[in-house]
């Protein structure tokens, strides 16, 4: 069997946002990007498990972004993925995570794909939108909030432990299908530098995502944004002043009910 | 031309009830807000027993029962196969709004993807949009920003918890069932092998708590969480950790807030002993409001915080969960 990750730069968190000049998303200049996001990271950790225990043959890592994604990539390739993907955009498409679903599903479908893992959201829209939406797409199943995953190969079902407000849940799920990790089992593991120096050589295609998507039946629909917003300035706490213990919690309660009535 | 609304409940836990009572408060709001329209509610699942009659009651005009085999666990793939069904009895345009739990922030994807129209989670805002869509605002960056999209029709959301009002208590609906076609999704489904109880616990589950409470290094070891906990249960608040307080190993990983742990967005969000890291601001920022309890004034978490305390946790916490004690006692129930 073998299985793909879907991987995505993000943003650090640190990041200080200003608006672009168009008013409808962030201005890249200045915004420091991670490699990949946390939560792709641990699948690909979880994937990489999984081929270690002898699941999987291959395990390939496929990116929709622009150029620099390509260094997410190798550093993928660094930790253990076999080949890289990188379905590339310019710096000013703007695909929604609906839209890159659609785009993704096509990449995904060029490949040998008896599991397909993704992360329980990308750090910057925290949308958590591609994995049942890609699922869709490929005309498979999928599950989300997933929380363990046992996958013996050739073929045979997967076990797959997921998260529900009802209780934890325990399914028996045939291959092919799309997991969307709640969180990694481990601590993502980190390059070695003959690693590094070994991901350099091996293989990483590049296709432009148009060409990607002319293979997609129908035209998907696009979600635009209008606008991209900063929350005004927060002015600082209203400091509680007391002489005493009991007198700051009195002060405090009377805030919260009379002004703020969040009590 | 008035659209639909269709809510797709979650009636499995707790949690997907208040949620789903959410959605349809949203639903309603936004109906009203452009000249009204019909909201329906779906209800899919298998052996249903006595949901549809209380769900009648839950805001709805309608309520649409898709009772089968073939949807007795949540599976994205089915679930958004019977919405569709449902969708296409509706006049369009419709809009569905999905509750803020697992089960509706799983399904948006795939329904919408299946549907054809816009899609997206979190939903903070809605409006209408005369003939092209819905427009939603959500959060980006654990709230440090926000967007707004234009979804086509047919639109689909899930909302964030505690975003919108729940519906109020309604007189009884319509309940219709509705047949599924015998002809389902291709290929295998999955199969439930077993299903482990909801541990038990006098907290609720910490993404959708209305009330969340956080301690940190400042609460100064593990020995002390007594103290948080009180005010916690006075308060019916979810309880949070720093991730200081987790790599120490004072407290489980399941309770850090965060970039790498919880995303939150209660009403309220007491933050005990935590100095305010990014890596914690990123994860509760965009709750509405917040008190911070710390020694050091020039902590960061004073710069979000809503209202602060300048002083010992230790000393502070019990005349407070005292006082809100006694608050939320004179209030009534």
């Amino acid at each position: 069997m073998e299985a793909v990750v879907c991987i995505k730069p993000v943003p650090e968190a640190d990041s200080r946002l200003r608006v672009a000049a168009s008013g409808v998303t962030y201005d890249p200049e200045g915004v420091r990007y991670t490699l990949n996001s946390t939560y792709d990271e641990a699948a690909l950790e979880e994937a990489l498990r999984l081929k270690e225990a002898g699941a999987f043959e291959k395990v390939r890592v496929v990116s929709v972004g622009p150029p620099r994604a390509e260094e997410g990539l190798r550093y993928a390739l660094a930790m253990g993925g076999d080949e890289g993907l990188l379905v590339e955009t310019r710096p000013d498409d703007l695909l929604d995570p609906g839209f890159t679903a659609a785009v993704l599903a096509e990449a995904v479908r060029s490949l040998p794909h008896d599991l397909v893992l993704v992360g329980r959201r990308a750090g910057d829209d925290e949308a958590g939108v591609v994995g049942s939406a890609l699922g869709e797409h490929l005309g498979i199943p999928s599950f989300a909030f997933v929380t363990g995953l046992t996958v013996s190969g050739g073929g045979s079902p997967l076990k797959v432990r997921r998260f529900t407000e009802a209780g934890e849940e325990l399914l028996s799920v045939p291959p092919p299908v799309v997991i969307s990790l709640l969180k990694g089992a481990q601590d993502p593991r980190t390059p070695t530098l003959p690693n590094i120096l070994k991901a350099r050589r091996k293989p990483l295609l590049r296709e432009p995502w148009t060409e990607v998507l002319s293979r997609h039946p129908g035209a998907p629909v696009r979600a635009p944004a209008m606008r991209f917003e900063l929350p005004p300035p927060r002015t600082g706490a209203h400091l509680v002043d007391y002489q005493s213990p009991a007198e700051a919690a009195e002060k405090l309660v009377k805030l919260l009910r009379e002004e703020a009535k969040v009590l | 031309m008035s659209p639909t609304a269709l809510v797709v409940a979650d009636p499995r836990s707790p949690v997907g009830i208040r949620t789903t009572l959410e959605a349809l408060g949203a639903a309603r709001a936004l109906l009203d807000r452009s000249g009204g329209g019909k909201v329906a509610l779906a209800l899919l699942g298998h052996g249903l027993g006595d949901v549809p009659e209380a769900a009648k009651r839950w805001g709805a005009d309608q309520v649409l029962v898709l009772d089968d085999p073939r949807l007795a666990i949540f599976r994205s793939e089915t679930y958004a196969w019977g919405a569709e069904g449902l969708v296409k009895r509706l006049a369009p345009p419709v809009v569905v709004l999905l509750p803020g739990s697992t089960m509706g922030r799983e399904l948006v994807g795939r329904l919408s993807a299946r549907l054809g129209g816009g899609g997206t989670s979190e939903a903070l805002e809605l409006e209408l949009e005369e003939t092209r869509g819905l427009r939603v605002r959500r959060p980006l960056f654990g709230g440090k920003a926000s967007e707004t999209l234009s979804l086509p029709f047919p639109a689909v959301a899930s909302l964030r918890p505690n975003a919108f009002a729940p519906s109020e208590a309604s007189a009884a609906a319509p309940v219709e069932a509705v047949e599924l076609p015998k002809a389902g999704p291709a290929g295998p489904g999955a199969e439930l092998l077993e299903r482990s109880p909801v541990p038990v616990s006098d907290t609720p589950p910490l993404t959708q708590a209305p009330v969340v409470v956080s301690g940190g290094r400042g609460l100064r070891g593990p020995e002390n969480w007594p103290l948080l906990e009180d005010l916690a249960r006075a308060l019916g608040a979810g309880l949070g950790a720093s991730r200081a307080v987790v790599d120490a190993g004072w407290r489980p990983a399941a309770e850090q807030v965060g970039q790498t742990g919880a995303s939150v967005s209660p009403q309220l969000y007491v933050a005990v002993g935590i100095s305010g890291a990014i890596q914690h601001l990123v994860g509760m920022s965009s709750s509405r409001c917040i008190v911070a309890i710390n020694t050091d004034p020039s902590a960061p978490i004073f710069k979000v915080a809503d209202y602060g305390v300048v002083g010992d946790a230790l000393v502070l916490l019990p005349p407070l969960t005292e006082a809100i004690r006694r608050a939320r006692a004179g209030a009534g129930p």
